[in-house]
């Protein structure tokens, strides 16, 4: 490793963004330095700021849905299957045990699909590991080519209806699923190995942005990032939804807390998802999955108040909502890149410039999901 | 928790001292008659959730900051200043969090005006 530049007391500041490679979105950060060392770091965003709250209040229930999925692009069914849910429980509508099971398998596949595409864009905000990023991008694919059987779409899938999904999956579905898992669980084995035995990816990772559990928790960061700090909480297993325990899921936790932990619990997320969907293939019953059509509105109880919190791909989502008649009253989002990336300050403070971008990376943000 | 504005950081620091470490979230309703602050916190040994809620006159709402006590609350006070016109009491004012707004009323409050034409600061 080179050697850092001393600083001379004097700070200068460097502008990043809002346009720029790595930080997947449009995200402005005005960094002070010392020499090679960040005193501070301040994020300007709001620059993909569409007023999501407000408008979701003018529009009913299903007609609300797609917003949802357009917050996080990257992985779009974990938000519509968290919203889908605040509007089940508004207006008192059961799951069906079969779609319980579908939306564990469809939501866990796109834990790894999420995880996926960020290892390959972590490895790029790095510097060269190209490689990685087409590999993993190629898996990706596969997942989101069986997401697309069942939606019909790649990306969107406004998949969720109310008590159900929109379809059943079709016929050879499931073997599918398997094959695929297959594929993936034996690539995982091949990254870690790749990078783990790779000098400059140890060196870039290791003792990089390091946040103690206690500090962790103090900042409010959630999901991989709280995880990997030692905090054993996910809400998978602490508030349990759907069929989560009967599928024994258990948190995925690393104690050391730098770029490196972050990287080792989305590696290590994806094999329990891959166990999950799994067991959730094995024990899913027959029967219907379908829930109500998309026309239907039924009147919600006016003024009841609504929480789901949801273990997404990036962390803990939260949706409070106030329902209205036809609609919501008032619904806002816990995002957990909105407040990972208010803890980058704190974490990023004495790094250096270089290691910046390994540590927003390590965060995994979507910056739409931050500006709402 | 129903909890009066001016007991709000005194319940705060009660509530970090039980075990309620973490914040999750900051927000607000718009009732019309009334603004409602809910601070959403959280035990993560427990898993326990306990939600405190401040009521607020629309007119010169204002809350104290709880930033010195849970260090999260920085951006959620931020955002609350900028989408429900709330004025954050006992921190230094930070610039707003999305863009510059110029001339437009806290867009999450009731009584905004949709379809005025939005002027950028220069």
């Amino acid at each position: 490793m080179g050697q850092a530049l001393q600083g001379d007391g004097l700070t200068t500041k460097i502008n990043v963004g809002p346009i720029h490679p790595s930080t997947h979105g449009v995200l402005r950060l005005v960094v002070e330095l010392d020499g090679d060392e960040i005193v501070n770091v301040e994020p300007h965003i709001g620059f993909l700021h569409r007023g999501v709250e407000k408008l979701m209040e003018t529009r009913n229930y299903m007609q609300d849905l797609p917003y949802v999925e357009k917050l996080d692009y990257v992985a779009p069914e974990a938000y519509s299957e968290a919203y889908i849910s605040a509007v089940e429980s508004a207006l008192g509508v059961e799951v069906k045990e079969r779609a319980q099971y579908l939306r564990v398998v469809l939501l866990e596949l796109q834990r790894i699909a999420s995880h996926l595409l960020w290892l390959g864009t972590f490895l790029n905000d790095l510097g060269h590991f190209f490689t990685v990023f087409m590999w993993a991008f190629a898996d990706r694919d596969k997942i989101l080519r069986l997401l697309q059987e069942h939606a019909g779409a790649r990306m969107f899938y406004v998949n969720m209806r109310l008590g159900g999904l929109n379809r059943d999956v079709p016929p050879g579905f499931e073997e599918e699923v398997l094959s695929v898992l297959g594929d993936i669980e034996k690539r995982i084995p091949m990254y870690e190995s790749y990078l783990e035995k790779n000098e400059i990816f140890m060196e870039r990772t290791k003792g990089i942005g390091a946040i103690s559990s206690h500090r962790a928790i103090e900042l409010g960061v959630t999901g991989p990032v709280l995880r990997a700090s030692g905090v054993n909480f996910d809400i998978r297993s602490s508030k349990s939804y759907y069929v989560y325990d009967k599928l024994n899921f258990k948190p995925q936790v690393v104690s050391s807390g730098d770029v490196f932990a972050r990287y080792k619990v989305r590696m290590l997320e994806m094999k329990e998802s891959i166990r999950l969907v799994r067991e959730a293939i094995r024990h899913m019953p027959p029967g219907d999955a379908v829930g109500m059509p998309i026309r239907l509105i039924i009147p919600a109880p006016k003024n009841k108040e609504v929480r789901v919190y949801r273990e997404t791909p990036r962390g803990e989502l939260l949706i409070y909502m106030v329902a209205g008649q036809q609609g919501p009253y008032r619904v806002s989002f816990r995002s957990p890149s909105f407040i990972n990336l208010a803890a980058l300050p704190e974490i990023a403070k004495g790094a250096h410039y270089a290691d910046l971008f390994a540590i927003l990376g390590s965060l995994d943000l979507v910056i739409p999901d931050v500006d709402r | 928790m129903k909890v009066e504005k001016e007991a709000l950081l005194k319940t705060a620091e009660e509530m970090k001292n039980k075990g309620f470490s973490y914040l999750v979230k900051i927000t607000a309703v718009d009732n019309i008659s009334s603004l409602v602050v809910l601070y959403f916190l959280r035990n993560l040994n427990t898993g326990e959730e306990e939600t405190l809620e401040v009521e607020l006159s629309p007119v010169d709402a204002s809350v104290p900051s709880i930033m010195h006590i849970y260090k999260a609350a920085d951006w959620y006070e931020r955002e609350l200043k900028e989408m429900f016109g709330i004025e954050i009491t006992g921190r230094s004012a930070p610039r707003l969090l999305l863009e510059k707004w110029n001339g437009i009323e806290p867009p999450l409050r009731k009584n905004f005006e949709w379809g005025k034409p939005y002027k950028a600061m220069d």
